[in-house]
């Protein structure tokens, strides 16, 4: 592995990857078998939906790039979500809420860096226990209630618009495209690169790796703190089991994308293309009023497929 | 860290002393808790409780041990927990169609077996990511097992079945003799035997295990085909503590199982491990739990305590091996 | 909608084949309920299909596909909005956090009905249901009176956070504070759970030598506490909740002292027809909250029908069971 440099990394580009596949011909059923699916409304709508997955599944993205993985992430959005709403329900001030929101997102990821890179302990035990810590205080701090009373402003930031655009998809394209730069033009996102597979040349090279990798888990719980915001507003309260499990489909949209559990190969696009491909089927399906029993299959199909395509293509190679 | 180690770490390790060092060091932490909730409680070092706390185990473990071979080869299996409904649901049905507990049994090893196979081939053969594929037929057990069981449940089973699940032979439940049969089973398998000894080589360095001449693809097969089995095995005893089957019976599962066995000691980068270790880890979770029921921790504390013990069992384990 | 009449006539054939129940006669009404996991909501869907077969209309489920999932229940509306179905009828994953979700549906102008749990905000046509507390608080009742007012007591609680199990275990207490011979020796989760009921229970046996009587929020955990009982070779009386054919079948086992239900079948059965009723301009009622039924060993024989057989209420003994009239 010595023989590589610290290269900034090309965005990694396969001939027709298979979330592309799976989301071209998802997009072509539905548009067949759904009438209203191709309308504006219901475009915006699937867009509108998959903003808070994507907030998470991006730094996700850099987390698994790193041959990590954070399954706190569902747990503190949830966490902070609540946070945020007994701030602003008692001070009625959104930036304080936020604050906070953001404050827990950040402690949590800077224990789960510092689990992982100081004391070395397997990311998947480290953020499964912050996972339970984050669940038990979200039910602690409730008392195991929604928390409401926020002033209606707040829904506005997940209702509104601006320039006739849905706040949400101009949310979700801002941190799509910071991630994008993060990633590709920085020497943040190259030394991120170089964490997964890759950690001896940067020590060769004097970087302080352990602090990159606690960085990294803060960005993940900072984004946490960003997608409690819109899930607050959308629901205009906090509730203690709101976004249980989001990690997982966050995970899963990541793999989705193309992004490979070793060695450092991330693609944001490849994210951004699972996270509206799982907005699609969810949204398709529900259209076509399949029962919930069958969607549950489909996307566990869907996975397996687009997986499947991308197997193949590098196998030929 | 993804090659991590030569094909040399894996090779046959009989160095008694060393090995009777590492398990207790494992076994620290299970030991300390033991110490702390006889402190705190009269009622747990009791031979019931302890009996208790051993049968409560034995479900997790049947799951964990099952997924320790796959960890050992690098991989994950998520569906392990929709895999017992599947499994669990089809035996009840069976049972309760043919009256016939024994073809039951055998269709519920027999569907968990199927599954594992299936993740397998898309592993081995597919080429496809463990967490994915595993997590694509998590989603496609359930949606299968919901449309089957729409909500209902099946219950009522024959009482020499349900011996499998309550039953006690000289005074000790019957899951708990399961239990030591496969970790004595799994044990020698994975380290007395080529194919236990080709697994470990498998998770240590896939590229040198293919080179070296092992049949990589049959042992990957093998292992998540295993997996799917002790899946199997845990519906069928779930099926017969429980007296009835339901779509989520396993759901809530699938990550204590992976937490036992990482606790235990294993890697997820494959090569470390062992079915003992995992064996120490379901007693570690099943301990906590069972120690917050006797001390009436209020309910909203407990995720959190798990949280805390689970990552500090797994430092005190780590610290423990790098010592030795 | 800006597809061209062209394309419309092309997509014709499979739009019919593949979305049916859109193009179908008489009105469509969307059901959402919270899970597919729980016996208690199927009871409430098939209610809802014997309805709307009775009266000739259409009936589509949407159910998370992750049980009692807000985001998805609120993505859920924003999609059946899309759709536009006659009229809705509504059960909220949670009471509170799925208010934005209702006034989506206000402002599209479709009728809705709240069933089961009361939502906190919205606009709806009626609401049918009941409410746990007293569904808590009469089966608790039940059984400390069985238990001739005097035990020990343990409760085994439901998901923490959820409104069921909040409102269940808060009548389950003060149905205790009522006997003043009852000591509670412990309240713990379950989390709905079958295994986990089995395992708290023997948990709780080990620390409490002597337990007379165990509360348990829903039927699965009631019957994994039997089976722990059981398993130890000790009695004590046991009460669930919700009525399912499980628990029937383990009261006339006698294993079963009673289970707490407010009748899913009839509250998706009225719920419907409120909605159908409205739509075809017929009168409606505003509230109809059933009283909580406690099935015991002497008045378990109409829940020992299975749920297909059963039929809905007539509309005047739906309206008779009013509370609250438009």
């Amino acid at each position: 592995m010595s023989d590589q440099t610290l290269s900034s990394p090309a965005p990694r580009l396969p001939a027709v990857p298979g979330v592309a596949v799976a989301l071209g011909l998802l997009a072509a059923l539905f548009s067949v078998a759904s009438p209203g699916f191709l309308s504006a409304g219901n475009l915006s709508n699937i867009l509108v939906q998959s903003v808070i997955l994507l907030l998470l599944a991006l730094p996700m993205t850099l987390i698994i790039m790193t041959e990590g993985l954070d399954l706190s992430m569902g747990a503190v959005l949830t966490l902070a979500s609540l946070v945020l709403a007994l701030i602003v329900v008692s001070t009625k001030s959104l930036a304080l809420g936020l604050a906070g929101a953001l404050g827990v997102g950040l402690a949590f990821g800077l224990v789960n860096g510092w689990l992982v890179s100081v004391l070395s302990i397997p990311p998947f035990v480290a953020t499964l226990g912050t996972l339970g810590a984050a669940q038990g205080l979200a039910l602690i701090v409730s008392d195991g209630q929604s928390v409401v009373g926020i002033p209606r402003f707040v829904r506005q930031v997940y209702s509104g618009e601006v320039a006739g655009l849905p706040m949400p998809i101009l949310i979700g394209a801002g941190f799509y495209a910071l991630f994008h730069v993060l990633l590709y033009h920085t020497r943040f996102g190259t030394y991120v690169c170089a964490l997964g597979g890759n950690r001896d040349a940067l020590t060769l090279a004097g970087v302080k790796w352990r602090r990159l990798l606690v960085a990294v888990y803060m960005l993940g719980g900072a984004m946490a703190g960003v997608a409690a915001l819109l899930m607050t507003a959308r629901m205009n309260a906090g509730h203690p089991t709101a976004a249980i499990g989001m990690e997982f489909d966050a995970i899963a949209a990541v793999a989705l994308g193309g992004t490979s559990f070793e060695k450092g190969k991330g693609w944001i696009f490849g994210t951004l293309l699972g996270v509206i491909t799982v907005g699609v089927l969810r949204n398709g399906l529900n259209l076509m009023a399949v029962p919930s029993s069958v969607q549950v299959a489909c996307i566990g199909a869907l996975v397996i497929f687009a997986l499947f395509l991308d197997g193949m293509r590098s196998h030929k190679s | 860290m993804s090659i991590a180690g030569d094909i040399s770490s894996s090779a046959p390790r009989f160095h008694l002393s060393k090995d009777v060092e590492q398990l207790l060091y494992r076994l620290l932490a299970a030991g300390l808790l033991c110490v702390a909730l006889s402190v705190m409680t009269d009622a747990f070092l009791t031979t019931n409780n302890i009996l208790n706390v051993l049968r409560q185990a034995s479900l997790l473990f049947f799951l964990a041990a099952g997924l320790t071979l796959v960890i050992l080869t690098g991989g994950l299996d998520l569906s392990v927990g929709a895999n017992i409904g599947l499994s669990a649901c089809l035996a009840a049905t069976v049972i309760k169609v043919t009256g016939s507990p024994v073809l039951g049994t055998l269709a519920g090893l027999g569907a968990g077996c199927a599954v594992g196979i299936c993740n397998g081939l898309m592993v081995a053969k597919l080429r496809i990511p463990s967490f994915i594929a595993t997590y694509g037929m998590l989603w496609v057990l359930h949606g299968i097992t919901y449309y089957y069981m729409a909500g209902e449940t099946i219950h009522g089973f024959p009482p020499g079945f349900r011996q499998i699940g309550s039953g006690y032979f000289l005074g000790i439940p019957i899951p708990v003799y399961l239990m030591i049969g496969f970790l004595l089973a799994g044990t020698i398998f994975a380290q007395r035997t080529v194919w236990g000894q080709q697994i470990y080589a498998i998770g240590a360095n896939p590229v040198a295990a293919r080179l070296t001449g092992i049949p990589v693809d049959r042992r990957l097969i093998l292992v998540y085909a295993f997996s799917g089995a002790m899946a199997g095995v845990a519906s069928i005893v779930f099926l017969a503590r429980l007296n009835s089957a339901e779509g989520d019976i396993g759901e809530a599962m699938t990550l204590p199982a992976i937490a036992a066995v990482l606790i235990g000691g294993a890697s997820l980068f494959g090569g470390v491990g062992s079915v003992f270790g995992t064996f120490v880890g379901a007693l570690i979770l099943t301990l906590v739990l069972n120690g917050m029921n006797l001390l009436a921790v209020n309910a909203s504390w407990q995720p959190l305590v798990t949280g805390v013990i689970v990552v500090f069992a797994v430092w005190l384990d780590m610290r423990g091996r790098r010592r030795t | 909608m800006s597809m061209s009449k062209l394309k419309r006539a092309v997509l014709a054939l499979p739009v019919t084949l593949l979305a049916s129940a859109a193009l179908a006669d008489g009105e469509t009404i969307a059901v959402f309920t919270k899970n597919q996991t729980n016996p208690y909501f199927q009871t409430v869907r098939v209610g809802t299909e014997a309805a709307a077969k009775a009266m000739g209309a259409k009936v589509v489920h949407y159910i998370p596909t992750k049980p009692d999932s807000i985001p998805e229940q609120l993505s859920q509306i924003e999609d059946v909005i899309v759709k536009k179905p006659s009229a809705i009828v509504f059960v909220p994953v949670d009471y509170k956090a799925m208010v934005p979700g209702v006034e989506q549906i206000n402002d599209a102008g479709i009728p809705v009905v709240n069933v089961t749990d009361r939502s906190a905000g919205g606009k709806f046509l009626a609401f049918v249901g009941a409410d746990d507390y007293s569904l808590g608080l009469e089966t608790g009742r039940f059984m400390l009176k069985a238990m001739g007012g005097k035990g020990n007591v343990v409760i085994l609680e439901g998901v923490k956070g959820s409104l069921t199990s909040i409102d269940r275990v808060r009548g389950f207490n003060d149905a205790i504070k009522e006997f003043k011979d009852v000591k509670l020796l412990a309240s713990q989760p379950g989390n709905y759970q079958r295994l986990q009921g089995l395992q708290v229970m023997e948990n709780l046996m080990q620390s409490h030598p002597q337990i007379d009587g165990v509360l348990a929020a829903n039927d699965a955990m009631a019957i994994g506490a039997i089976e722990a009982l059981d398993g130890a070779n000790r009695k004590a009386r046991v009460i669930g909740i919700n009525g399912t054919k499980e628990a029937v079948d383990a009261i006339k086992a006698g294993k079963l002292l009673a289970s707490g239900d407010y009748n899913g079948f009839v509250q998706g059965c009225i719920g419907t027809m409120v909605a159908i009723r409205a739509l075809r301009g017929q009168p409606i009622v505003g509230e109809v909250v059933l009283k909580p039924t406690v099935v015991n060993a002497a008045n378990y024989q109409p829940y020992d029908v299975p749920l297909e057989s059963r039929s809905c209420p007539s509309w005047a003994d739906a309206a008779a069971m009013s509370t609250k009239t438009n």
